[in-house]
């Protein structure tokens, strides 16, 4: 009895050692990933994972983080909110993930942030533009939610220092969707920076969801002979709008922001938005992702797309924090996220607010249209 | 400004007149309005499209190829959807409810088969405007208010100058008497919504030019229903006079109110209309109708 016993032990110890939670003392840093692979915003979502991937494989090539290996679990979230929370479950309590990249869309990181904050895992967004992703309500704050992306009311600031340095434009006009959230905050902080410039506002003018008719507007627009029209709207009603426009013959410079940039807008809208500028969070052309571009292109046989650019640079955020925590441990990398100073990416350098986990003062790509073409201008670093 | 706002209220009210000549036709004859006739609209719309920019037809063909099916179209709905009710005497509330669902039905379908996208008509007419001093007026404004006016003149005439015209008329004066005096009802109501319908084919395709072409862009006809109703319900030329009314008054309150009050003054006129003249500004009490 007592003998075999004895033999016992050491079998047991054995079973022990391979029966540890795998990776808790693996040599890998296991991160999760989450996007739309499917569905009607697929496009979208494999062009951010593929980023992500090669991101990783280009990391795993120089060595890794702390000497380990990254290891990334990907799910498909189909674009749909509930599949998404599920993802990320998914990611945090089986495969014990300690941080999330993703997703290209502010609606799933809103319904995903209430999960990762009860895990206390970190997830930093690709794509997610809306400010309630971070900050749901004034004075809440997301603890355990980032983004590598701008936010839309910033983008109305950036706009509202490009007219006025580079364009030397002066006297602005406003035409803005009055129930989008995404218009409204747009024009709101455009205003704020425009005014605080010394810049004027000449006309200041809404419309409603699903309105075609845009003339009453422009004709104000026109009256008050602006410098530049600036229309935080999405691609629709630019198109038409800008039509609109040229009919009654305003020639001034139409300025814009990410709800531009879509091969429909050059379609519908032709010639009239010819000269136009819009700004966007990256471009594909910008000089400085030209040989990831190849790499990308080499490995997945297509080319980039905006998506894979700010896949790359949320990955990118998480290597930064976890090099900075000096371990692969959840908390101490959402910590690391808070503090990220300086970081060069491609898209701009990110300097985290920590009071809204948003990039501050990032830098935006301009893009203008010419020849009925979207053609990268230059990275614009606004003022503080 | 207030000539150039003048003009675009006008252009408006062009298109809102083709739309609400077919609400009223339809309600002149048989006391409801065909809720789906923006439907009817967008299928005229997509028919000129593809006339136009996949066939490379001539643009008159284009229009008449979009008033006959617009019309063919209407009158299928009518045996569809209403007819089997008529039959029955069912309450109005029932056509309502029956022409909610073809609306529903033919926008899911044309966004299952021809899809969701924004389609945009080549560029027919020049797009530069002509100057009048600083007044621009648009050429495609000048060409839609020229179809609208001989689309009009063509139902007046046909309504009032043609044996048909006055079978309609007798219709809307009293339809079973009608019956009794020989006029066959059926053929009176299918050429009431033929006519309607083919009014909104003329309308889908100035509409679409103008504007874009999408599946639900039938929604936007809810605005040529409020002017049928502000000139009165079954009076034709109540309905095209309602349209500019409409049209201007959306038009001075985008521009010397707020933008963004432009529905609001809709809907107040109408609901003012409405209370205090029940009938419409040219709705002749139930005796003289269409």
């Amino acid at each position: 009895m007592k003998t075999s016993m004895v033999w016992l032990l050491p079998a047991l110890a054995l079973f022990m050692v391979s029966c540890q939670p795998k990776g808790a003392k693996s040599d890998t840093i296991k991160i999760g990933s989450f996007g739309s692979l499917s569905g009607d915003q697929a496009v979208w979502g494999q062009a951010d994972i593929q980023g992500q991937k090669l991101t990783v494989e280009q990391i795993n090539q120089a060595g890794g983080i702390l000497g380990k290996k990254l290891e990334l679990i990907t799910y498909d979230d189909k674009g749909d909110q509930l599949e998404a929370v599920n993802a990320v479950k998914r990611l945090i309590n089986e495969d014990k993930v300690v941080a999330v990249v993703g997703c290209n869309s502010s609606g799933r990181n809103i319904a995903v942030a209430p999960v990762v904050e009860a895990s206390k895992i970190p997830v930093i967004s690709t794509f997610a533009t809306n400010p309630r992703v971070t900050v749901p309500e004034p004075g809440k704050l997301m603890q355990y939610t980032f983004r590598a992306c701008f936010i839309d009311p910033y983008a109305g600031d950036v706009l509202a220092q490009f007219a006025f340095n580079t364009l030397k434009a002066k006297k602005a006009a406003l035409l803005y969707e009055i129930s989008s959230d995404y218009s409204v905050g747009m024009r709101d902080f455009f205003k704020q920076s425009w005014q605080k410039m010394g810049g004027t506002i000449t006309a200041d003018e809404a419309f409603k969801t699903g309105d075609v008719d845009f003339r009453p507007q422009l004709t104000k627009i026109k009256e008050s002979k602006p410098d530049v029209i600036i229309m935080p709207i999405l691609y629709k009603e630019v198109a038409l709008s800008a039509k609109q426009a040229r009919d009654l013959g305003i020639k001034a410079t139409m300025l814009g922001g990410d709800g531009w940039p879509s091969s429909a807008l050059l379609e519908m809208a032709g010639d009239a938005v010819e000269g136009s500028y819009f700004v966007n969070h990256g471009d594909v052309d910008a000089p400085n992702v030209q040989d990831w571009r190849k790499s990308y292109k080499d490995k997945y046989q297509k080319d980039i797309e905006i998506n894979s650019i700010l896949g790359h640079d949320a990955m990118m955020m998480l290597k930064s924090a976890i090099e900075r925590a000096g371990k692969a441990d959840p908390q101490a990398i959402r910590d690391a996220l808070e503090t990220t100073k300086n970081l060069q990416v491609f898209t701009g350098v990110i300097n985290v607010d920590p009071a809204t986990h948003n990039p501050l003062g990032k830098a935006a790509s301009i893009i203008t249209i010419k020849d009925k073409k979207f053609v990268f201008v230059k990275q614009f670093e606004p003022a503080k | 400004m207030i000539w150039q706002q003048v003009i675009n209220g006008i252009s408006i009210g062009g298109v809102y007149a083709l739309i609400a000549v077919g609400y009223s036709l339809v309600y002149s004859v048989l006391n409801f309005s065909n809720f789906a006739h923006g439907e009817v609209l967008m299928v005229g719309a997509y028919m000129g499209f593809y006339a136009l920019s996949a066939l490379h037809l001539p643009f008159f063909i284009a229009v008449g190829l979009a008033v006959v099916v617009g019309g063919l179209m209407a009158v299928a709905l009518e045996k569809v959807g209403y007819r089997p009710l008529r039959l029955r005497h069912a309450p109005t509330l029932y056509f309502m409810i029956s022409a909610m669902g073809l609306s529903i039905f033919l926008q899911n379908f044309t966004i299952v088969t021809i899809g969701p996208n924004f389609r945009t008509y080549p560029d027919i007419f020049p797009t530069h405007p002509i100057m009048f001093g600083a007044l621009a007026v648009g050429y495609l404004d000048l060409v839609i208010f020229v179809i609208t006016a001989i689309s009009l003149g063509l139902m007046t005439w046909f309504i009032c100058g043609t044996r048909l015209g006055s079978a309609i008329q007798a219709a809307a004066y009293n339809m079973r008497v009608a019956g009794l005096m020989g006029i066959n009802p059926e053929l009176v109501v299918s050429i009431v919504f033929f006519l309607a319908g083919a009014s909104a084919g003329v309308g889908g395709v100035m509409f679409g030019m103008k504007y874009t072409v999408y599946p639900w862009m039938g929604n936007l006809t809810i605005k040529a229903f409020i002017a049928a109703v502000v000139g009165g319900l079954g009076s034709l030329p109540g309905a095209v006079v309602g349209a500019f009314v409409l049209g201007i008054t959306e038009t001075f309150a985008a521009a010397f109110v707020s933008s963004a009050f432009r529905d609001l003054f809709s809907f107040a006129l109408m609901i003012l209309i409405i209370v205090i003249r029940p009938g419409g500004l040219m709705g002749v009490v139930a005796t003289e109708k269409a």
